[in-house]
């Protein structure tokens, strides 16, 4: 039946907007020849229901399937991949509306619709997007309701109110499955699309790339606080240490990979917390120090990075305990600490001159931390997010030329003149501070919050972390990027129309707090609704738990949804018979097995009447039930079921007993 | 295995269904299951979950839950379409085999509009019909009548796949209807006799209409002849007139299916044509068949006797 | 108050012998403000049952015996020019009786007819620009002669529609009969009986009739059996809603005069004969006459509960 030709013309119509809706969410990665290819097809398929154009023949339709590979490989250059595969699926679901003769091609052609929907979710999971799919997915089941072979399907709009009703009563439904339906890891691993995770911080630094860093808002993580906040100034989020320098560029040094903790005891009170991550594209994870975590979120390296086995492709969500006043590695000589005193070879000459100056006149470490720090304090070093470029000599030409830059450069010359004067240290990098949203109590750290900061060791007292910009532009630190460059417009000022630029209309930054909030919200509970996350909120839902019960609330609740949905559409109590007539229906039944039966015609009365002649000797029963039922049913008495029941009961009871007859 | 269960399955029909010329569908008589748009609706969605496990994605995790769920409201919505609906019997007329026999089955909704209600009985197409709300439909359904005697089709199938054509909600109904079949008219020479045992040619006596004897004019009545028409008349203005035979009695035509030859179908055949002729030229004529006489008389109302001792032949005793 | 109604019945019913069902009916057509049409052979009783009607309820009583000649003038009455006066005076017709006897209605010409039944619906009469109101309670008994066709105007269904019920008296039981030969001759008793209900008493009746209770589940019959006529394919039309209303005003006269303050599926049932016989056709058979048959399928058929 559903193989019989033509399509009507609404199942086309709507069809095609489900199709434009559809494939508007991918336009952001699709080449922009796929718009002519949509508009060709449709204008072609459209033509064809007008009959002035024909169906493509097998050559043409060979011609635009090479064709449309060829545009996939040339711009994308590949056929394979996660990106190509959902040009050539949207490609499929265009072209084969060409194809589309019968209503088995539109269901295909429906199927396919549901998959572009799914597939754009793999690109652009947030909120908006998600609720936009509700439109692509209501206009394919009106297209799904316009093939219907019924006069329904004839006019525009009924169809439309019925799939949008379909989708609301199905929501209840869905939100239970969502909750319940147990998550698993991936069967396999897939290709991710490729053009998630390109800003963030990277295992190697050159001071420039964290300027580049400062110039996008792009969310890296948001942390939500059990307890209150710690102020600004005291978030320093570790993310990766960098060891090793080249005399140019600082990177991550083969020995911080060792997936051996280091030795720290706890100390002072901690700090719970959770974090989302943004996608990352990177192993590691974000944590104030020094954080603990569940095992399977990830390890802890050899420099209290933790990291996890796999990329961070999607949005994360992990709890961190984290011990601010912890001890880190207070033992004599820690395994690989000859790392944090590599220094290049050569270059650099005046800073290591100053180094061995300072480290005579200050022997012990301390003082000689304090003694640099005071001097970026001192000396007129000014924050700036646009230095003047430096020569080969880097350290030299920053420390004692240029003094303009920013904290990737305070933090790499400091390590390198306290390395050069004989203490072990390293750069930090990570995140620093962040933007609290007050309503949610939870701190969104972005990317222009990239931070570089030093740590020093010290045998006894193990790591410390020491902040050079803190010397030079202490609002950096405690009010953050915006604050340390005021004078400088250089904050965000490619983006004029990003509402971070605009913090100071007080509505627009409720507005964005708000929609921060929201957001917060659905990364956490939405997207991060996964494995552990789900088992968790079952757990304080139920107590114990296992997954016999969950099955058992998922049926049970499930089929209460779906009776009262059931009661809503077919509104059983329209046609119960009511009460009386029941009694009498059962009063009939009874009177039957003595072999009295009411003909269709015959009234209450007239059949008593014709009863108690059979049945003589129950005549006062048979009446006083008769008179009962009349008085409720036509002479506005209360309509009493316990009247009619007893009257029942005692004309059951006059009689003798019998099954049936 | 099949076969075997067949009987099985008409006997679990005609309890839970008994045959009645007004059913109404309600929980015991209507199934439902998907169909295989819904299947393949099915394997679509399993490849949807398998993209929201492999990619953990909540998104694809959440439409697929949203369609899983659409598909069991539509369960809902289905049934709904058919629940309630009643199908009455309606009238068919005789028909001549070879001819296709009509049922007339109506739906009527005692409450809400039904959309695409499909009846029928397959393999042949179904018949696709809207219901109004508080309203009815009458559909002419048709089988080929290829055998004389009553026509009794199978159970009627009634369904519905709407709103979305992924499940289908049917049911099987005996509506009781039956269609008289009369044997397929076949062309021949007839060996008349005329009248039963001994023949008096006693006086003729006008009776009734007939085509032997001139009588006079009469006023046209609806159901007459146009053959008849006195057209002259009707030029001079004297309204429509009708020439008025009549018919002699005591000649009257014998039908008799011992003097034909040939098998029984064909002799009944030929009675079936020979008894239409007759009636068309207003003729007066008996039927005598074995065990069952019709004595001679004419109209519609002898033809339709005839006819049907024709179709009933052998029959039943 | 009811049961002087019963002493009406019984009054009656000792001048008309056997006729307890029709004269019962006869006053629920009354009391339910309808027109009544007698359809049945000569000499069965229709004078004496009007004209018995008429005394116990204490009406004034005319009978107009139709005939083809008969004008409309005659009916109605006419204005006479009078000498002494010298003005048009109105002379009232038969008409003006609270209690008229149209005996062989389907004698007149429809024009005639008509006047009859115009008044009959409209309470009142209008001659030469005057309008003349009837008398209240105005209620007419029609009779029509089935048998002898000759030279008559059948009533179309237009017009049977306005009377309430058409009942047939038909042939009395022998008992009855028996009776009746035996006994005083029956029009002797007429100018014996007494008025049993005053004019006030019996407007107290009539409007009571349509507070009779009729629940729901009893206009769900009443619908059940329109909708029947209207659905199945043996009737030639089905009932008009002006039947339906007469039905159950009927259905609730009956009710009353039974002593009930409401209405139960046997009252319908009980007036069903004759309140929707003369609205009803078979299809087969468009011209006959009467829907007797049809009448008993319905209370055969359709479910009373």
């Amino acid at each position: 039946m559903s193989s019989l030709p033509g399509i009507p013309r609404i199942a086309l119509t709507w069809l095609l907007v489900a199709q434009v809706l559809v494939i508007v969410p991918h336009l952001v990665h699709l080449p922009l020849w796929m718009i002519a290819l949509w508009l060709g097809a449709a204008g072609w398929r459209v033509q064809i229901f007008r009959m002035r154009a024909r169906y493509p023949n097998g050559w043409a339709k060979g011609g635009l399937v090479l064709l449309v590979l060829a545009g996939i490989l040339l711009s994308r250059g590949t056929l394979v991949g996660l990106d190509a595969a959902s040009v050539l699926l949207i490609a499929t679901f265009t072209l084969k509306l060409l194809e589309m003769r019968t209503r088995r091609d539109a269901l295909v052609l429906i199927f396919l619709g549901f998959f572009c929907v799914v597939t754009a979710y793999l690109f652009e999971d947030g909120i908006l997007a998600a609720l936009y799919s509700l439109l692509p997915v209501t206009a394919l089941l009106t297209a799904l309701v316009g093939l219907q072979h019924s006069g329904f399907a004839e006019r525009p709009w009924p169809p439309l109110r019925l799939a949008g009703g379909l989708v609301l009563q199905a929501v209840p439904l869905m939100l239970l499955l969502f909750v319940f339906f147990p998550r698993m890891g991936p069967l396999w691993s897939l290709p991710l699309p490729n053009d998630k995770g390109v800003t963030g911080l990277s295992d190697s630094m050159e001071p420039a790339d964290i300027a580049e860093l400062s110039r996008s808002s792009a969310l890296a993580f948001r942390a939500s606080f059990e307890s209150e906040v710690p102020p600004r100034g005291q978030l320093y989020w570790r993310a990766l240490t960098l060891e090793r320098f080249d005399g140019r560029r600082w990177s991550q040094s083969g020995y911080a990979d060792v997936p051996v903790a280091p030795q720290w005891s706890k100390a002072g009170a901690p700090l719970d917390y959770n974090i989302i991550m943004q996608p990352s594209g990177k192993r590691w994870l974000y944590a104030l120090d020094v954080g603990e975590m569940a095992q399977d979120s990830g390890r802890m390296m050899n420099d209290f990075r933790w990291q996890r086995l796999r990329p961070v492709d999607r949005p994360l969500l992990y709890q961190v305990r984290s011990w601010p006043e912890a001890v880190r590695q207070a033992q004599a000589e820690p395994p690989g600490i000859r790392q944090a005193l590599q220094l290049p070879q050569q270059g650099d000459p005046r800073s290591r001159a100053w180094a061995a100056e300072l480290k005579a006149q200050y022997p012990q470490s301390d003082a000689l931390v304090a003694a640099v720090l005071q001097h970026f304090n001192r000396e007129p070093y000014v924050y700036t997010l646009r230095p003047q470029p430096l020569g080969s000599d880097s350290v030299d030409d920053f420390l004692f030329n240029t003094r303009r830059g920013f904290c990737a450069h305070y933090a790499g010359a400091m390590t390198f003149v306290l390395r050069a004067a004989g203490i072990p240290a390293r750069v930090v990098a990570g995140y620093q501070g962040g933007e609290l949203n007050p309503s949610g109590n939870y701190i969104q750290v972005r990317q222009f919050d990239a931070h570089a900061w030093v740590e020093y060791w010290q045998p006894g007292q193990g790591w410390r972390s020491v902040d050079p910009t803190f010397q030079v532009a202490p609002e950096r630190i405690e009010q953050g990027l915006e604050e340390a460059l005021t004078e400088e417009d250089g904050f965000l000022d490619d983006q004029p129309f990003s509402p971070l630029r605009y913090r100071e209309l007080a509505w627009l930054n409720q507005l964005r707090m708000s929609w921060e909030n929201l957001n917060y919200g659905w990364q956490r509970w939405v997207l991060g609704y996964q494995g552990e996350q789900q088992l968790k909120l079952l757990q304080n839902w139920f107590g114990s738990f296992d997954w016999q019960r969950l099955a058992l609330v998922l049926v049970g609740t499930g089929a209460l949804l779906i009776g009262l949905l059931a009661l809503c559409l077919l509104k059983p109590w329209q046609q119960r018979p009511d009460p009386q007539r029941q009694a009498f229906r059962k009063y009939e039944r009874l009177l039957a097995r003595h072999d009295v039966r009411r003909e269709a015609g015959e009234g209450a009365r007239s059949f008593a009447l014709r009863a108690a002649q059979q049945l003589p000797e129950q005549a006062a029963q048979i009446e006083t039930f008769a008179r009962c039922f009349e008085q409720q049913r036509y002479a506005g008495g209360p309509a009493s079921r316990d009247a009619l029941r007893k009257a029942l009961s005692d004309l059951r009871s006059a009689l003798p007993w019998r099954l049936s007859r | 295995m099949r076969a075997a269960l067949k009987p099985l399955w008409r006997r679990w029909l005609a309890k839970r269904i008994p045959p009645a010329a007004s059913v109404r569908l309600n929980q015991r008589r209507i199934f439902i299951l998907p169909s295989r748009v819904g299947a393949v609706f099915a394997v679509a969605l399993l490849l949807m979950l398998l993209v929201g496990i492999n990619y953990q994605n909540s998104l694809a995790y959440g439409l697929t839950f949203l369609l899983v769920s659409v598909f069991v409201v539509t369960i809902l919505h289905t049934y709904r379409n058919l629940a309630g609906l009643v199908l009455k019997a309606g009238g068919g007329g005789a028909v001549f085999v070879g001819e296709h026999a009509r049922f007339r089955v109506r739906l009527e909704s005692p409450e809400r509009e039904r959309q695409a209600v499909a009846l029928g009985w397959p393999p042949s197409d179904l018949v696709v019909r809207d219901v109004p709300r508080q309203g009815q439909t009458e559909v002419d359904l048709s089988q080929p009548a290829v055998r004389r005697g009553w026509l009794r089709p199978e159970r009627l199938r009634v369904e519905s796949r709407f709103p979305l054509g992924l499940l289908v909600a049917w049911s099987w109904v005996d509506l009781d209807q039956a269609v008289l079949v009369y044997p397929r008219p076949l062309e021949g020479e007839l060996p008349l006799s005329a009248g039963l045992g001994d023949e008096e040619e006693e006086g003729m006596r006008a009776r009734g209409q007939g085509a032997d004897d001139f009588q006079g004019l009469r006023e046209y009545q609806p159901g007459d002849s146009k053959r008849r028409l006195d057209w002259k008349a009707y030029s001079r203005g004297q309204g429509l007139l009708v020439k008025d035979f009549a018919m002699l009695s005591g000649r009257d035509l014998w039908l008799d299916f011992d003097s034909l030859g040939g098998d029984s179908e064909q002799r009944l055949s030929l009675l079936c044509h020979w008894v239409l002729q007759f009636t068309e030229r207003q003729q007066a004529f008996g039927l005598q068949l074995p065990g069952q006489v019709i004595a001679p008389d004419y109209g519609e109302g002898h033809r339709d006797a005839c006819l049907r001792a024709l179709a009933l032949f052998g029959a039943r005793a | 108050m009811r049961t002087k109604l019963d002493t009406c019945l019984d009054s009656v019913n000792q001048v008309l012998l056997g006729k307890e069902a029709q004269v019962r009916l006869a006053l629920t057509c009354l009391l339910a403000r309808g027109h009544l049409l007698i359809e049945d052979l000569p000499g069965m009783g229709k004078t004496t049952l009007s004209h018995a009607l008429a005394r116990v309820l204490g009406l004034s009583f005319q009978r107009i015996q139709f005939t083809s000649d008969l004008l409309p003038g005659d009916i109605l009455g006419t204005s006479v020019f009078d000498k002494d006066s010298g003005q048009f005076v109105f002379h009232p017709g038969p008409i003006f009786a609270e209690l008229v006897l149209a005996d062989e209605i389907n004698r007149a010409t429809p024009k005639s007819q008509s006047a009859l039944l115009e008044a009959m619906e409209e309470g009142q009469v209008t001659i030469e620009g005057a309008t003349r109101p009837l008398p209240e309670p105005f209620f007419v008994i029609a009779t029509q002669n089935p048998v002898s066709s000759g030279g008559t105007f059948a009533l179309p269904e237009s017009q049977l529609d306005r009377f309430l019920m058409r009942l047939s008296l038909g042939y009395p039981a022998q008992a009855a009969e028996r009776a009746l030969l035996l006994g005083d001759a029956r029009r002797d008793l007429l100018p014996r009986m007494e008025s049993i209900l005053d004019h006030a008493e019996l407007a107290r009746l009539q409007a009571q009739v349509p507070k009779v209770r009729a629940s729901d589940a009893l206009i769900d019959y009443v619908l059940r059996l329109v909708e029947a006529t209207r659905s199945q394919p043996q009737f030639a039309w089905g009932l008009s809603p002006r039947a339906s209303l007469a039905l159950l005003a009927a259905a609730r006269a009956w009710a009353l005069l039974a002593e009930r303050d409401y209405v139960i599926p046997e009252d319908v049932q009980a007036v069903l004969p004759s309140v929707v016989g003369h609205r009803l056709r078979e299809r087969a058979d468009p011209t006959g006459h009467g829907g007797g048959s049809l009448v008993q399928w319905l209370l055969r058929e359709v479910p009373a509960l």
